[in-house]
């Protein structure tokens, strides 16, 4: 009886059908090597107008913490506490933020043309980001617990009814649109978000539309 | 009594009224702030990042 001897390492991908190997190699493949964290960028980076995309990020951190304590507490939280009122205030001030960085970066791209050299799916997925955001928020002002919630989702259920689609999901329905709030949606939009950050480090940052770009040079 | 419904259907907050656009002036405050955050990005130099290239030039002869 002869016993194969084989060095089983972790990179080695030889075995067919082996679909963890399979899924790794896809994962590594994801970015070139050394783009995932680059601390390295082209001069014409050295830009205030390309820091609205990190920020945007930082602010949708803030969202999602304050919004992750605000669900600790629940919907009526902030009606009958300070704390409670300071953490919504949180929130809605980084949802503010992270609109307005959003519409800056998305302001910059649209007048640098983003989607040259290969980057069409980047600008696709931003678009796709910024309307569900928008639908994001728009559920946060439904799960407000007040007056104003009622007054905005019977508004939009008019406006939704009218466009055809208000047989799908119910405004007025305020535990379905909470539990699009703060599941549904943020999942949806962390999803792209991820998709969005993998394409921009995949093809790199777009150059300005009178300079060199060097993934276009090198051949990448 | 008049007075009291008045009060009730006074608007919030102060608008903009110009053709078809009807804009919240805070609103509109907003927007203007964000273009001239806009403009300050595209002329404002960025300071650091020859400073980086430089130290980092520095490390590896």
């Amino acid at each position: 009886m002869t016993t194969r001897t084989r060095s089983l390492g972790p990179d080695d991908t030889s075995e067919a059908g082996n679909w963890t190997a399979g899924v790794r190699s896809r994962i590594v493949g994801l970015v070139p090597e050394g783009q995932a964290l680059p601390d390295r960028q082209p001069v014409y980076v050295a830009s205030w107008i390309y820091v609205f995309g990190v920020l945007t990020l930082a602010a949708l951190g803030v969202v999602i913490v304050s919004g992750g304590l605000l669900a600790i507490g629940g919907v009526a939280w902030w009606h009958v506490s300070s704390l409670g009122l300071f953490v919504n205030s949180l929130h809605l001030w980084s949802v503010e933020l992270f609109f307005a960085f959003m519409v800056v970066h998305l302001w910059g791209k649209f007048w640098m043309a983003a989607w040259r050299g290969g980057r069409a799916l980047t600008w696709i997925t931003g678009m796709v980001l910024f309307i569900s955001s928008i639908g994001t928020a728009f559920t946060g002002y439904l799960s407000q617990a007040n007056f104003a919630s009622q007054w905005i989702s019977a508004e939009a259920k008019d406006g939704l009814n009218s466009i055809g689609v208000g047989a799908y999901f119910n405004v007025l329905n305020p535990g379905q649109m909470l539990l699009w709030h703060v599941v549904l949606l943020p999942f949806a939009v962390g999803a792209i978000t991820v998709a969005h950050v993998i394409l921009v480090r995949r093809h790199g940052v777009v150059p300005p539309i009178d300079a060199a770009d060097p993934s276009i040079e090198s051949g990448a | 009594m008049l007075n009291a419904l008045s009060i009730v259907a006074e608007p919030a907050g102060r608008y903009v009224h110009w053709g078809v656009v009807l804009i919240s002036l805070t609103n509109l405050l907003v927007i203007v702030a964000m273009i001239i955050v806009f403009i300050l990005a595209l002329v404002v130099p960025f300071g650091s990042g020859k400073k980086q290239t430089d130290e980092r030039e520095r490390r590896q002869p």
